[in-house]
């Protein structure tokens, strides 16, 4: 039953991946492996490379000290802060609010299958996320230090007892979102704003992260010392890795029994909140005077309340909302110094802050994959855009156009911040404006794109187009390797033609093929909805 | 008002509907009826501009749904047979939504909105969000939405499940009404005593193609629907 069940999860995850909507078949098996390979690339790329290089500013050194423990102790302790971050939310919509909690209640199956079937999708794809620094963690340990068999055994025992931590720390934070969400009123919001929060702190240490290697490199020493005077666990903890059987023995039977403790709790409430389905504050209708709003703007405003009325929608794929303001609060407050740091750092290449500043911007929207996961969301109200007197065209476009807003206006924000900070000609400083809302066409209008030639309709946990679908992946990650194009082709021969005719030529080719992608969304994306 | 010709529908070696004419008139209400996957929801869908067909072609009043969806459906409402609505909005917002995608003037849409909203006793819920609606109230806030916009033609897919006896029989009254006022009525329907009583014509489809149509004396003679039906089906 269990199998069943875990199957039925994991096809859902990756359905994307083997099915073909459009063709109602199963991918064939080229198809399937260009899909998941360009998935490993994106995740195992971008994360895991960033990890690898983590991992070689810290291994080498603490492991010439003595203090191989402290590595790993810091590797894991990243690997936990991404695979919780990244599994929290997924826990609360795939463990309490799947579509399909009401079916399988009623059928005979034990609870606990249901919960235990849930929570091995849980922990696979923390583990997923989790593993971009784990695997790196241990392999750079492993090439810097040798590998003997207690290396390999401990080493092996620590990446289960570090997932098994993330899925605790998810399971936790889950129920916390849980409970929250049947308490309160306006809980999409409370969600958000308590996550952001969360975040946060998160990118708060993110950025601080440089200082910090510094700062445990320059002081292993004591640092190391205190940890293990007033924190042995944790000392014990990092020992796992360098081949201590004995911490590795007390973790593993200490990880289970909590891990134990936890499922059984868990049990105990499982069902309570999986069927409480959520309150609802009686609101008694008055009636309002209404104006009557044009087709256009009904759609945009269907599309604001759909945004709106999901957390899960807000958190994943609106985040440059939120990231762009700050960082143009930042600009004005420490932006001067910033800017005049890494104007010598790179004055050898001219221009090449501009190019920065454009590359931040457009990295920051793209954390905004709005209109990537729109048309799945539609799910099985999408009759109701088709029954209606409405083109594709307008309702691609109201999806498009929502992206375009809800990311254009903090980048404006953030553009006008980092015009007071910048030392640029006139020419300079429109394009340093022009480049990145060009950049929001484009990615507004791909990410629609995308989102209507790859639909996931049928799905059971919102998560699942929001998070893991291959749309909102090519979206977020296509969009981060077309800023790093864009940097590394500057810096090594595109500042011979000037930094504004640069800027000029990609906003250029970033308007010409956003586009050419609204015209494509015009009509063969408008045929292609109506056939969803 | 709705003329389908030689519409055939096929979802990969399945022909779900073969072949299928029908022709429905200004003044009559419609009954379709046919065992489950008969193809009954599969027409509706394809009359509704939901699905693609493949074969044949389907007009409302005049025009192609192929051609010219867009002006078709303003002259349509569609009911599903589970009314999966917008839970994120609240009743009054749906409606609302709907009102500005037909372009309802607000005084007009107010004074529906409270008259249907009164009928079908869903007023005082319709600040509560969809999310919190039973069956019932979903199905209710459908047909409101389906008769804000004074539509033509309203097809409708099972439309008295889920709704309590008092809203069947409102239903039943709207939907005579709203054909002695000149518009047509397409509906499926399980409950065979209800289309006997309230259709002027009937359609019988078996797997996928018609077999038998026309007014409900011509097709159940002095017999029940019901005792034709089950005949048919054999």
């Amino acid at each position: 039953m269990l199998k069943v069940l875990v199957k039925k999860q994991i096809t859902e995850v990756f359905r994307n991946y083997l099915y073909n909507p459009k063709k109602n078949t199963i991918r064939s098996k080229g198809e399937i492996a260009t899909y998941l390979t360009l998935f490993i690339l994106l995740i195992v790329g971008v994360l895991g490379g960033m990890f690898t290089m983590m991992a070689y500013a810290f291994c080498g050194i603490l492991y010439e000290m003595g203090m191989g423990w402290l590595y790993f102790l810091i590797m894991s302790g990243t690997a936990v802060a991404l695979g919780a971050f990244g599994s929290v939310f997924n826990t609360y919509s795939s463990l309490y609010m799947a579509k399909d909690n009401d079916l399988l209640l009623s059928l005979p199956i034990p609870t606990g299958t249901i919960m235990t079937a849930r929570l091995i999708n849980v922990y696979l794809l923390g583990t997923m996320y989790a593993s971009t620094a784990l695997i790196p963690m241990l392999a750079v340990y492993w090439i810097v230090t040798g590998l003997t068999p207690a290396k390999l055994i401990c080493g092996i025992l620590l990446y289960l007892i570090v997932t098994v931590i993330i899925l605790m720390l998810s399971c936790m934070l889950g129920w916390i979102v849980a409970k929250i969400s049947m308490r309160l009123k306006g809980r999409s919001y409370i969600t958000v704003l308590a996550s952001l929060a969360f975040i946060g702190g998160y990118y708060f240490f993110y950025f601080k992260v440089n200082d910090y290697i510094n700062a445990i490199l320059e002081n292993a020493g004591t640092y190391g010392e205190n940890i293990k005077g007033n924190a042995y666990l944790l000392y014990l903890f990092g020992n796992i890795g360098t081949g201590d059987w004995a911490a590795a023995g007390i973790f593993t039977v200490g990880t289970a029994i909590l891990a134990g403790l936890l499922w059984t709790l868990m049990q105990r409430s499982f069902l309570k909140i999986a069927a409480a389905g959520g309150s609802f504050g009686k609101k008694v209708y008055t009636e309002k005077t209404v104006s009557q709003k044009s087709i256009f703007n009904a759609l945009l405003g269907k599309e604001i309340a759909r945004f709106t009325s999901s957390s899960n929608y807000m958190l994943n794929c609106g985040l440059g909302i939120v990231m762009l303001p700050v960082f143009g609060i930042y600009l004005l407050i420490k932006g001067g110094e910033m800017y005049q740091t890494l104007n010598t750092v790179f004055s050898v290449i001219p221009g090449s802050m501009l190019i920065i500043f454009c590359t931040a911007f457009c990295t920051l929207s793209s954390m905004n994959t709005i209109a990537a996961p729109s048309v799945s969301l539609e799910g099985k109200n999408i009759w109701v855009l088709q029954s209606l007197p409405v083109s594709g065209r307008q309702i691609l476009r109201s999806k498009a156009l929502l992206h375009m807003i809800l990311t254009m206006i903090p980048l404006l924000f953030c553009l006008i911040c980092a015009q007071t900070v910048i030392t640029a000609s006139a020419a300079e400083r429109i394009m340093l404006c022009v480049l990145p809302v060009t950049f929001v066409f484009f990615t507004a209008t791909a990410g629609t794109v995308l989102g209507t030639s790859m639909p996931q309709m049928n799905w059971t946990s919102e998560i699942s187009p929001i998070k893991q679908s291959i749309a909102v992946v090519i979206t977020m990650f296509g969009g981060f390797i077309f800023n790093a194009v864009f940097a590394a082709v500057y810096m090594i021969a595109g500042h011979q033609i000037g930094t504004a005719v640069y800027l000029l030529l990609w906003s250029i080719l970033y308007s010409a093929a956003g586009y050419v992608l609204l015209k494509w969304l015009d009509t063969k994306g408008a045929a292609a909805f109506a056939a969803l | 008002m709705l003329k389908i010709e030689h519409l055939t529908k096929r979802y990969g070696d399945k022909t779900a509907v073969d072949d299928l004419s029908l022709h429905i008139q200004p003044g009559e209400i419609y009954g379709f009826i046919g065992h489950n996957g008969a193809g009954k929801t599969t027409t509706l869908k394809s009359c509704a501009g939901i699905l693609q067909f493949d074969e044949g072609e389907i007009m409302i009043n005049g025009s192609s749904i192929k051609k010219d969806p867009i002006k078709c459906k303003k002259d349509l409402a569609y009911i599903p047979d589970n009314p999966d609505l917008y839970e994120y909005m609240s009743g009054i917002r749906y409606l609302n939504f709907i009102a500005d995608i037909f372009e309802i003037p607000a005084d007009i849409r107010q004074e529906k909105i409270r008259r249907y909203a009164d009928l079908f006793e869903l007023t005082k819920d319709l600040a509560q969000p969809v999310a919190a609606y039973s069956h019932g109230m979903k199905q209710k806030l459908a047909v409101i939405s389906a008769w804000i916009h004074s539509p033509k033609l309203i097809m409708m897919d099972e439309p008295f499940v889920g709704l309590d006896p008092k809203a069947s029989h409102l239903l039943k009254e709207m939907m005579r009404e709203h054909c002695d006022a000149g518009g047509a009525i397409f509906f499926s329907t399980h409950v065979l005593e209800v289309a006997e009583k309230l259709c002027d014509k009937v359609a019988i489809i078996k797997q996928g193609r018609l077999i038998r149509t026309g007014s409900m004396e011509e097709v159940k003679g002095d017999d029940s629907l019901e005792e034709v039906f089950l005949e048919l089906e054999d």
